[in-house]
């Protein structure tokens, strides 16, 4: 069995205003990331091929929500068109593996959502093991605290490096103010949990030839990977993180250097555990966009990962690697690597 | 289509049944996952990746299952995607099980689709927890009204269809309803749920999974020579549209013509109602079954219900349609795309039991969802080039 | 200034367990905490398949605890109204004695500062025990189980359901769109949104169109006729479910105004029994009273507001065959 084929890239992308609280409508943050995503390319949604959404029934509050964000896409005439009810970067996943089919040349993928519509400490319990965990309210802070514990306890992380880089991340406040703070979820603080944010991502792919037509610089998918481990956090070693592991070796990572990467890290403690399981050293940019601990979009902040991954290789950059995740304590994690071309 | 040769080489399911109170999640979706690994001789070390299909996740109240399911599942190591299409999640979950072999990245696959809605309301997931619900037939009563009065179908109809899968699903060791004394009868007799279509005339609310492998050219020909064909994939598609609009006609959509239009396309079918042996259509309320057969060609507009009324979409008919019992005789919501799919495999893998269909060779499996706007539809052959 | 909305999905599950779950929650309620073997392991809690490799682990129950070792906690200082506790607590893994794998579960500890990696925690059983993990309803520091209340003991039969009650509050945003539509119909005015690009006219406040994917603003405003023609119509017989409001079967029709090509979908009709109804009918739009209005409008609500719905006008039915297709 062949590889998939490496002439499949990302050529654009575009974002909503990150913001707190969004008085639009998820299909109406939908549409203007689309035509944003689209318009500087020349495109129209004619030109779509495919389309496939990531988005989430119980972060929007109703079932069959996708169905109203159809009408971002003006599937009209029909669109081929699908939807995960995962974040943005598995629908660039699934588009991805459409491309290879090699009958249709653009892709458009999203990822939206809303968080700032419920509160995440009491929807998140319900993604939890129903029987043992979910009826406990166990809750996305209190498993992100106990990872914490373990990754300070092997020595990838400490609450003055984890401030670093809150620091870093957000571009502002100082390590010695913030580690005076109270534990939010010990040795959990306010500045080491991510943002709720409201915000909807688009982003689009081309096969080989109709990329070059359209863009200078493509940032072509060389590698394209994602694992999941057992579900309940009681059953892993919250030290590391295999899938993340497994995942980067099966997109090739080792390969080449990357020069940017992009991870989705909600926690502080996230970015450094998952930079050791990577291998990313100091001449490593990790996360110069801010990550997930700026801007915390649901079910895009993944999509957006690879977007500003992509947006290095259009700068001239050569390799770049982006990341996401789902689940308690990283559970599944997906690799992205994307290069550019003389 | 450039795409690999993948094929469809195990097919499991569970007994489908209102409430399987004797099992839990993971329990459920094993029992069909397991099946179908036994049926395609291998077991879950087989399984490169899993793609979970289910609707809505208040049908349960689990966010997200794909993360509890995934040790269930065997996917440890693996990648595991999960897609939600409304109604036709089944079918588009083996349509994108499929692509993950033909993109060359993975090289067999499992497709499982489930729904064990007994442990919440469909009636509610659907309105979501809001009073005077359409319900799940409220919808398309509309477009049945609309249906017989274009085609002057006689009334009757509606129950030929219900009758027909009824008795069919006698014939289906997994299927829910087993109504013995299925009569034409029975069904004008049994209540008025979303006038015109009757209670017998709608599909039950059942817990139940399915599973579906599918693998690559190689692995097809190794279950061939070891004397289980496979099911070859011979062309697949999604289409969907808005869902509301000037213009959208309620009776033929335009994502089904196009849908359909697409996979004649890729299975080089120029003939559908002469080249295809059987077929299994997504039909919970018993007018869709003329619905889709003029939407999806096998029928000429405004002459669908007369293949039902002389008796083409029976059983032992020229066309049999929904020789499983389709969904108005097993309806866990998630899985029953996926299990049209299935059954229109095991069809030209000859593996139906006692509802094959003689000698069929090439079958399609469609499934729909929402307001009639989104269409997953393949075209399955017991060989890769079936017409030549 | 955006005005937000408040709705909750509330709903009673009902789980049924299967048998490794089931055994586990049977024991709970006789004060027996249950792990299953797995190779040299002994999982705590209990699964049917072997959570690294997915194969079926054979029933062979072990009877762990009652107390345990803390291997990891977190400090929960405002609890949530799904948390095991109301007040401060820590969640903790502990390993109770005889198992491989921590049970995560709340400890009752006080304060933070009585919290420690190595304690021990035996559990506080709940007096009436049903068959769920909180019939634990915490640990508590030291080595002895303890009962809070009467304890009625075991459970007759073995435990193979589970009860689990959601409840998610979400407060959503009403677009620009839908608020203004629900203002016009305040004052009884049907207002439509005209594409620019297509032509198409939609109504209740949809602020878009979907065929060109462009947002309608206010210039897009149309007024719209308050006659119209019944093209289609679903008579619903009702079911029950938890929020149900219907008993009797009830009337949703598609309307088509009166020189527009725009439909009012899933309409209530007003003095028009369901046997009555057909496809040509015509029918005028019928507003909530001002006794009616509530702060929500006394209408179908939502961007319809005080639309109340449509009463037959008298006129004789329009005989046009394409008129049944006209749903969208």
């Amino acid at each position: 069995m062949s590889a998939p084929s490496t002439d499949i890239a990302v050529i654009g992308w575009a974002h909503t205003p990150m913001v707190r609280h969004t008085d639009k409508s998820e299909t109406q943050l939908l549409m203007g990331a689309i035509t944003d995503a689209i318009g500087p390319l020349g495109l129209t949604r004619a030109d779509i091929d495919f389309t496939c959404l990531g988005s989430c029934d119980y972060i929007t509050g109703q079932a069959f929500s996708f169905v109203s964000n159809l009408d971002a896409i003006g599937a009209w005439p029909p669109k081929r068109d699908s939807h995960v009810e995962m974040d943005g970067a598995w629908a660039l996943y699934e588009a991805w593996l459409r491309l290879q089919e090699g009958d249709i040349e653009i892709a458009v993928v999203t990822g939206s959502g809303r968080s700032s519509t419920g509160d995440p400490a009491l929807i998140y319990p319900m993604e939890m093991d129903p029987y043992f965990l979910a009826p406990l309210g166990a809750d996305p802070l209190t498993f992100a605290a106990l990872q914490a514990r373990a990754v300070i306890a092997a020595g990838v992380a400490d609450e003055r490096t984890m401030a670093e880089v809150a620091v870093r991340a957000r571009g502002t406040g100082d390590v010695e103010s913030l580690l005076a703070e109270e534990y939010l979820r010990q040795p959990l603080r306010r500045h080491d949990v991510p943002p709720i944010t409201d915000g909807a991502a688009a982003m689009v792919l081309a096969t080989g030839d109709r990329a070059r037509q359209l863009v200078e610089r493509p940032a072509y998918i060389t590698g394209f990977d994602h694992r999941t481990e057992c579900h309940n956090p009681s059953f892993r070693a919250l030290d590391d993180s295999p899938s993340t592991r497994i995942a980067a070796e099966a997109a090739g990572l080792g390969d080449a250097p990357v020069e940017v990467a992009e991870l989705q890290a909600a926690f502080t403690h996230e970015e450094l555990l998952l930079r050791d399981v990577l291998g990313l050293g100091d001449d490593v940019a990790v996360n110069a966009s801010g990550g997930a601990l700026r801007d915390n979009p649901i079910m895009a902040t993944g999509l957006c990962r690879v977007g500003h991954a992509a947006d290095h290789i259009f700068g001239g950059g050569g390799r770049a690697l982006a990341h996401a995740t789902s689940g308690p304590c990283l559970q599944q994690n997906l690799i992205c690597i994307l290069e550019g071309r003389s | 289509m450039s795409a690999r040769p993948v094929a469809v080489v195990g097919v499991g399911q569970t007994h489908h049944k209102s409430r399987r109170l004797d099992v839990s999640f993971g329990g459920l979706v094993r029992e069909a996952v397991f099946r179908a690994l036994d049926d395609a001789q291998m077991t879950l070390d087989d399984i490169d990746a899993v793609v979970l299909g289910k609707a809505p996740d208040l049908f349960e109240g689990v966010m997200k299952p794909e993360l509890y399911l995934s040790d269930a599942l065997g996917a440890v190591g693996k990648p595991m995607f999960r897609v939600h299409t409304a109604g036709s999640v089944g079918g588009t979950t083996a349509i994108v099980a499929a692509s993950h072999v033909q993109a060359g990245k993975h090289r067999t696959v499992l497709a499982v689709a489930f729904e064990k809605q007994s442990e919440g309301n469909a009636q509610f997931a659907l309105g979501s927890g809001k009073g005077a619900s359409l319900g799940a037939g409220g919808a398309f009563a509309p477009f049945i009204r609309a249906y017989i009065q274009r085609s002057g179908a006689p009334e009757h109809i509606g129950w030929k269809v219900a009758v027909k899968d009824r008795l069919n699903a006698l014939k289906n060791p997994y299927a829910h309803l087993k109504i013995e004394d299925i009569s034409i009868e029975k069904v004008k007799a049994s209540p008025m749920m979303w006038e015109p279509t009757r209670f017998l005339e709608s599909c039950p609310s059942s817990d139940g999974a399915c599973a579906v492998v599918i693998t690559d050219e190689a692995g097809a020909d190794a279950a061939a020579a070891d004397g289980r064909p496979p099911a070859w994939i011979l062309a697949s598609s999604s289409r969907s549209e808005p869902p509301s609009f000037p213009g959208r006609d309620p009776v033929r959509p335009a994502a089904a013509l196009q849908c359909a239009a697409d996979v004649y396309a890729g299975a080089g079918i120029t003939d559908p109602r002469r080249q295809i042996d059987t077929a299994e259509l997504y039909v919970p309320f018993s007018w869709l079954e003329p619905i889709w057969l003029e939407a999806f060609g096998l029928a000429e507009e405004g002459e669908g219900w007369k293949m039902v009324d002389d008796g083409t979409t029976e059983l032992r008919g020229a066309l049999p349609v929904n020789a499983s019992g389709g969904v108005l005789s097993s309806n866990p919501i998630g899985a029953s795309g996926l299990l049209r799919f299935a059954e229109a495999a095991n069809q030209v893998r000859g593996a139906a039991g006692e509802h094959q269909v003689d000698g069929a060779k090439v079958a399609i499996g469609m499934a729909y969802g929402a307001n009639n706007q989104y269409f997953s539809t393949w075209a399955v052959g017991s060989s890769l080039h079936p017409f030549d | 200034m955006t005005r937000f909305i408040e709705s909750t999905i509330t709903f009673p599950y009902k789980r049924s367990l299967g048998p490794v779950v089931g055994a586990f929650m049977t024991a709970l309620t006789e004060k027996q905490i249950l792990g299953i073997r797995c190779g040299d392991a002994v999982l705590v809690p209990p699964m049917e398949w072997d959570p690294a490799t997915g194969a079926e682990l054979p029933h062979e129950f072990v009877e762990v605890g009652p107390a345990g070792t803390v291997e990891s906690w977190t400090w929960v200082p405002a609890p949530s109204v799904q948390h095991p506790l109301d007040g401060p607590f820590a969640f903790a893994l502990v390993r109770l004695d005889g198992a491989t794998t921590p049970l995560l579960h709340a400890v009752d500890a006080g304060t933070p500062e009585s919290m420690s990696e190595g304690m021990r925690v035996a559990p506080r059983w709940r007096g009436t025990r049903e068959g769920r993990i909180d019939d634990i309803i915490c640990f508590v520091p030291g080595e002895t189980a303890e009962t809070e209340g009467e304890d009625t003991g075991g459970a007759a039969e073995p435990v193979t359901r589970m009860d689990y009650l959601a409840s998610i509050t979400y407060r959503n945003p009403v677009p620009e769109a839908a608020d203004r539509a629900t203002e016009a119909s305040r004052e009884h005015r049907l207002l439509g949104l005209r594409c620019p690009t297509c032509g198409r006219v939609y109504a209740g406040g949809r602020g878009l169109c979907p065929v060109d994917a462009i947002e309608l603003g206010p210039e897009c405003e149309v007024e719209l006729p308050h006659k119209g023609t019944i093209t289609n119509f679903a008579i619903v017989t009702p079911v029950q479910y938890p929020g149900q409001t219907e008993t009797e079967p009830f009337v949703r029709a598609f309307v088509l105004l009166d020189g527009t090509d725009v439909i009012i979908p899933y309409s209530a009709v007003i003095d028009l029994p369901a046997d009555q109804v057909t496809v040509g009918q015509r029918v005028d739009a019928v507003w909530a009273s001002p006794a009616e209005e509530t702060e929500e409008g006394g209408g179908m609500g939502g961007s319809w507001g005080s639309l109340l719905g449509w009463i037959p006008n008298g006129e004789p039915d329009l005989d046009d065959p394409d008129l049944v297709n006209r749903i969208f």
